[in-house]
């Protein structure tokens, strides 16, 4: 099984091809994570992201190659953003293809949930529109 | 050894990284040193985990000088 991970500071692309998996795949399941422009009961215009980026892509194939122990998965891609993150963007971008989607949906919801629990990823800001706007003209 | 903070640890320490001396260390007295240089961070102890050469580590794990130890505190990517 293939895993591509990577984090980046530029939007993920609107529209990622699925992987040249060979005819096994049976599904191309993709989940993208958005911005909301609400966080903590507040409107805002973006969210800074930090990574401690040798252990995060670390954590993340540790997590990936034991969620897929014994399973038929067959590739697997994970694109988070770091730093300013703009509402209506992505945050984080899972792609997944399989033999068959009962397991490439189990799998992103697990991989999100670990994620959620074990990547050194932080939310360590919340930007309101003034603040994003104050920061593009610096 | 090489020390890391993030996110609000990086406030409350006022910086990224230190260097600490301390030679052959357990998790308490890795605490101990970090207190003493940043007693403000008593309050996140046990919310912290700690990482070492990028890898969480265990009760019984030890620290050296040429580790790279990470404190992590909760996460919150995706």
């Amino acid at each position: 099984m293939k895993i591509e991970i990577r984090l980046t500071d530029i939007p993920i692309a609107e529209h990622l091809s699925a992987p040249a998996s060979g005819v096994g795949a049976g599904a191309w399941v993709e989940f993208r994570g958005m911005v909301r422009g609400e966080e903590n009961g507040g409107v805002i215009a973006a969210l800074e992201y930090e990574a401690y980026s040798p252990m995060a892509e670390t954590e993340i194939r540790r997590i990936i190659t034991e969620l897929t122990s014994g399973q038929s998965c067959l590739f697997v891609r994970v694109i988070h953003r770091v730093g300013i993150v703009p509402v209506g963007e992505a945050a984080i971008c899972v792609g997944i293809a399989a033999r068959h989607r009962a397991e490439a949906f189990g799998l992103l919801t697990e991989f999100m949930n670990r994620l959620k629990r074990d990547v050194p990823i932080w939310k360590c800001r919340a930007l309101t529109a003034d603040e994003l706007a104050e920061l593009k003209t610096q | 050894m090489r020390i890391l903070f993030f996110a609000h640890l990086k406030d409350i320490t006022r910086c990224a990284e230190m260097n600490l001396p301390g030679g052959d260390l357990d998790a308490d007295g890795l605490w101990q040193k970090l207190i003493e240089a940043h007693p403000r961070l008593d309050q996140f102890r046990t919310s912290v985990r700690l990482a070492k050469n990028s890898e969480y580590v265990r009760r019984d794990a030890r620290f050296t000088d040429t580790d790279e130890v990470a404190l992590i505190p909760p996460v919150s990517g995706g």
